[in-house]
Parts: C-alpha cells; structure tokens; sequence
C-alpha cells in the first residue's frame, strides 16, 4: 500500500447502469488522476468485481438493477471493512440514502455535483474522511429523533448523539462548511471532521446491532 | 360505470352466486320443514293422495331450482317465472286439498324460496313483484282474513323490496371494491414505472447540466435550463412518493412541499426521510414564510446566492433554520421599514409564524442571515 495515499494510487470502482454516466464518470477520474480498476452496470456484476479487484473507493448509484445500491453497500463493507463507498444519486430518494448510509456508505453526492466536487469527495472518502452534503445531514438528524422517540425499544439501546455532535450536525445540515463550524465553535477542523464521523459511526454500529438482534431473535445466526 | 355493467360485473356475479348458494341451503330447510308440518297436520286434509303429489311437487322443485339457480346462465326469466308459477300454483291448490277453511297454506314458509330468488336477481323491483303476487294469491285464496295472514301478506310485500335493496347495495359495493382494487394496482404499477423512466431522465439532465458548466459559453445556459428541469421533477418525484395516510385527506407533508423550493444551484432543503404531516393550512403559511425569507435573500444578497433550509421535527414541535451568507440585515433596516408605513417582510415573517402559535428568532450579521421559526404540533401531544 505504499504510496497508495496519492491521489494517482486511489484505486475506484465505478459502479452505474447508465453506460453514459459511467464513461463520462470513469473519463473524469481518470483524467483527476485515479485509477479506474472496475465498472459495472448492476450490482450482481458489481458484487462479482469487487472481490477480484480490491478499490479503495467505490462510486455507486442507488439506482441499479437489483441488487439495489443499499445492498451492495452493504454486502461491500461486509467484505471488506476499509473499502469506501460514495454514493452518486440522480434521485436523491430520501429513504435510499439514507439506507445506503446505514448500511456503511461515507458519502453522498448528488449527481448533478461538478467534476471538482465529485474529485474533492473521492479524495475525502479515501482519506478516510466522511462525505455529509446538507441534505444528507438532515436526514441522519431526522433519524436519530425518530429513533430516540421510537417507544418500542428502550431509551438506553438507542443511540444518541452528544450535544456537541447534534449542535454541529445541524450547522452542516444548515449548509456551514467545516471550516466555518470549526470558527463558530472554536475548534479544529479535525474536531469537527471528527465529529461528523462519529455521527455516522454511531449511525451504523446500530444498524448492525438491529441486524445481529433480529437475526439472533429469528434463528439466522445458526447455520 | 352503466346500471347494468354493476350488475354485471365479475364482483356482481359473485355476490350473486354466493347469495342463490345460501338460498339453496334455505329451500332445503324450509322444504324439510313445510314437509314435516304437513306430515304432522296429515290427518286436517281432505284429500291426502293431492296432499302427497303437493309434497312431491314441493320436493322436485326445491330440486329444479337449485339446479337451475346454480349456474348465472340459467337464471332466466322463464326460470324465475315457472318458480314464481309453481309456488303461486301451490298456494292456489291449498284450498283443494285442504278443504276451504284452511290456518296454513301446504306450501307455508318453502314460498320464501321463489321471493327470495327474485329479490336476489331482480333486487328490490323483483322482491316487490314477487311478493305483490304471494300475498295476493295467498290472501285470494282464503275465505277470511285473520291477522296473522295479514301479517304474513305483509311481510311478503315489505321483506321482498328489502332483501332486494340489500342485494342491489352488495353488489354494488363489490363492484366498486373490485375497481378500487384495480385502480390502485394500476396505480402502483404505473408509481413503478414512472420511477424508472423518471430515474433516466434526472441521470440525462444531471449529465448536461454538469457538462453545460464545463464547457462553458452557450452550453451554459443549456445545462442551466437542465438543472431547473431536474429539480422540477425531482421535487415531483418527491411528491408522488409521499403517502399520506388515509383518513387525514386535509395533512400535507411539510417535507415534499418545501422540497420543491431546492434550487440545485442555490437553495438546498435538509429534512427527515420520512414525512412530515401537517395540515394543509399550516404547511401552506410555513412553505409561505419559508419563500419569503429565500425572496429575501435573492433580494437583498443576490440572485443565484446560496441559501439553506433545515427541517426538524420533534414530537411537539417542527423547528425551521432558513441561513444564507449575505452581508446580514443592516440595523435599523427593519425598523424602519415599519415606520414607512410599510409591514416589512420581517414583520409579516413574523406575523404568519405568531399565527401559527410559533415563535421566530433572527440572527444576522456579517455572517449571513439565519432566521429560527419553532412552531408547535397540535394535536400530536395527544398520541405521543
């Protein structure tokens, strides 16, 4: 992996079944330097390439013929824990977003997004950063209410944000930008980063703590 | 849908056919029964060989009918017609083998099963008709009148019209539940489709709209134009995919109405996944007052400036953050505004949100503008 942190080295695998967004999508990264290992025009066919060809990043459309993109996010982190997926999405359906990013995605863009911000994110993603538009933090703030007055499960299994995390996911929500959030509240950027992050985090240890649940509950952890 | 078309209608024909299947069951109990009275009472009749064939009679007929009324293709008017025929012509020879002071006709309640076939099928005008001739045969028959055959007389004019209607109403409702049922199929199916036609076309226009900003020139404007389409359907994607539970015809969600005022170069809406319903009063003055502030910022800051609209909702409360990054509302602006005798956009901000029971909070400086409305949610507190 060494010299992989370059921009030249970040492996991406580009996954959308309109042949057009895939060329110009794939043309883009290649020219901003990436290396386009793979492309795929659904997701068994992305399922089928990614074990074979490792990328560190992988761009996916929420759109695709079945598997949908929420699984295939799914089933990539399953494989491979480092593997970052961005979502690319023409539709922005809230409910598939927010899905996807339950089930391990670490940005969001939507697809009418310049080639600089999608360059920008895939960078972002690679290093390990989070990738929140304001939409996207809206949704992950409206979930985390819904789950906390949600009566059927009790309080204490739930996750919750701290303070600090609500108070800065709702400036990205409000459209700040890190550095603007990072002087508000007179931190580091790297703070901020951090928090969005565990925001996420938290997002997604509970979506697979509700999936061990019901799998234990249901008998599909014996084999 | 045609007077007839409800009658024959697939869902019609069911209900029908399920209802001749209990009447079926009913001949047999009230023949059992008019066979067994008759029986009993064997030794009142002056002629038991005509009681015997009147039996018989009674017997091959409940057997006809059901056979008959089994099938929708037989159940004709020459079917009904002879049933009608054979149950008057029954009651007629009453007289005859019973002597002419007779209490109860031979056939006695297996009568029902003739009134009942045409109410079934010829709904409240053929219970009526049917029973009209019943009662008239019946009371022709009889040298007097006591009120117990009265009562009968009359509850064969009054039960034919009623039974009928029924019928008429069941029917009716399952050919409507039948087209309701397909519509909302095909409803669905077109959803369906529409989201993949739809899918292919935001993927178009988000591509000239991005490729438009790159090259520059008259393209622009192309990929301009494309990125108003785009969010022109998206927010009516949006809002075909929001469900409104039944019942509350008059709920809106908050959150498809104020996804239409995304500008995808400018205004950006954040909100929860799923919907925000409110009633369709409050969402107009909220997404009223949530227009003025973005008229307010193409205004005063710019017309392609950026601005962010933030929903949240909470049990008891909705709280909406409208932002931009404009040089702020310079002091004494809004004073003065009132002063001129004019009501001020803030003002009316303000008025709208007090309307609601709400509460509004501005802050603005050099970094920007951010207006903070809290409005309650009534009638939530209730179920919460």
């Amino acid at each position: 992996m060494s010299g992989a942190q370059s921009a030249e080295a970040i492996r991406v695998m580009v996954v959308d079944d309109h042949p057009m967004w895939r060329d110009a999508v794939e043309r883009d990264l290649a020219n901003a330097g990436f290396e386009v290992v793979a492309v795929a025009a659904n997701g068994s066919e992305a399922l089928a390439r990614f074990p074979a060809v490792r990328p560190q990043v992988v761009v996916l459309d929420l759109q695709i013929p079945a598997p949908g993109g929420v699984e295939v996010t799914a089933e990539i982190v399953r494989q491979d824990s480092s593997a970052r997926v961005l979502i690319l999405s023409a539709s922005g359906e809230h409910a598939d977003v927010l899905g996807a990013v339950k089930a391990g995605a670490v940005g969001y863009l939507v697809k009418s997004a310049s080639r600089e911000e999608l360059v920008d994110a895939i960078r972002r993603v690679a290093r390990g950063d989070t990738v929140f538009t304001a939409g996207l933090a809206g949704l992950v703030l409206g979930e985390f209410r819904r789950m906390s007055e949600a009566p059927s499960s009790p309080r204490s299994a739930e996750p919750q944000l701290t303070d600090r995390e609500t108070e800065v996911l709702r400036m990205v929500a409000k459209g700040m930008t890190y550095k603007q959030i990072a002087q508000r509240l007179v931190v580091s950027h790297r703070t901020v980063q951090n928090h969005v992050q565990n925001t996420l985090g938290k997002l997604q240890m509970h979506n697979r703590v509700q999936l061990a649940r019901y799998a234990i509950e249901h008998g599909l952890d014996e084999e | 849908m045609t007077r007839d078309a409800v009658w024959s209608s697939p869902a019609a024909i069911d209900v029908e056919n399920r209802l001749f299947r209990v009447l079926a069951v009913l001949r047999v109990v009230v023949l059992v029964n008019a066979v067994a009275l008759n029986l009993y009472r064997a030794d009142n009749f002056s002629h038991p060989a005509a009681l015997a064939a009147c039996i018989g009679a009674m017997a091959a007929w409940t057997g006809v009918a059901i056979w008959g009324y089994a099938v929708p293709r037989r159940r004709t008017l020459l079917l009904l017609a002879a049933d009608l025929a054979v149950t008057a012509a029954l009651l007629l020879a009453t007289p005859l083998v019973k002597g002419p002071d007779f209490n109860t006709s031979v056939p006695g309640f297996w009568t029902m099963g003739a009134l009942l076939a045409w109410a079934v099928h010829y709904r409240w005008a053929g219970g009526l008709l049917a029973g009209v001739v019943l009662a008239t045969v019946d009371l022709v028959v009889r040298d007097d009148i006591s009120q117990t055959v009265y009562g009968n007389a009359f509850l064969l004019m009054i039960g034919g019209p009623i039974v009928g209607f029924m019928s008429a109403s069941v029917q009716r409702m399952a050919t409507e539940r039948d087209l309701a049922e397909r519509s909302a199929a095909i409803a669905a199916e077109r959803a369906r489709l529409a989201r993949v036609v739809h899918d292919g076309v935001l993927q178009v226009l988000a591509l000239v709209q991005r490729r438009g900003r790159e090259l520059g020139g008259e393209v622009t404007e192309l990929g301009r134009l494309a990125g108003e389409q785009e969010r022109e359907l998206r927010s009516l994607i949006r809002e075909e995919a929001a469900v409104v539970s039944p019942g509350h015809d008059q709920a809106l969600d908050l959150v498809a109405e104020l996804g239409k005022l995304e500008r995808s170069e400018s205004v950006t809406v954040a909100a929860p996944a799923t919907p925000v319903e409110m009633p369709a009063t409050t969402v107009g003055e909220l997404v009223r007052v949530v227009r003025a502030c973005l008229d307010n910022v193409a205004m005063h800051v710019g017309h392609d400036e950026p601005a962010w609209v933030l929903l949240e909702a909470f049990p008891d409360r909705l709280e909406l953050t409208v932002r931009d990054e404009g040089p702020g509302i310079p002091p004494g602006r809004l004073e003065e505004a009132s002063t001129h005798g004019r009501l001020g956009v803030a003002l009316s901000i303000r008025g709208r949100i007090a309307d609601l029971g709400g509460s509004a909070k501005l802050a603005t400086g050099s970094f920007g503008t951010e207006w903070e409305f809290v409005v309650p949610r009534r009638g939530r507190e209730v179920s919460a």
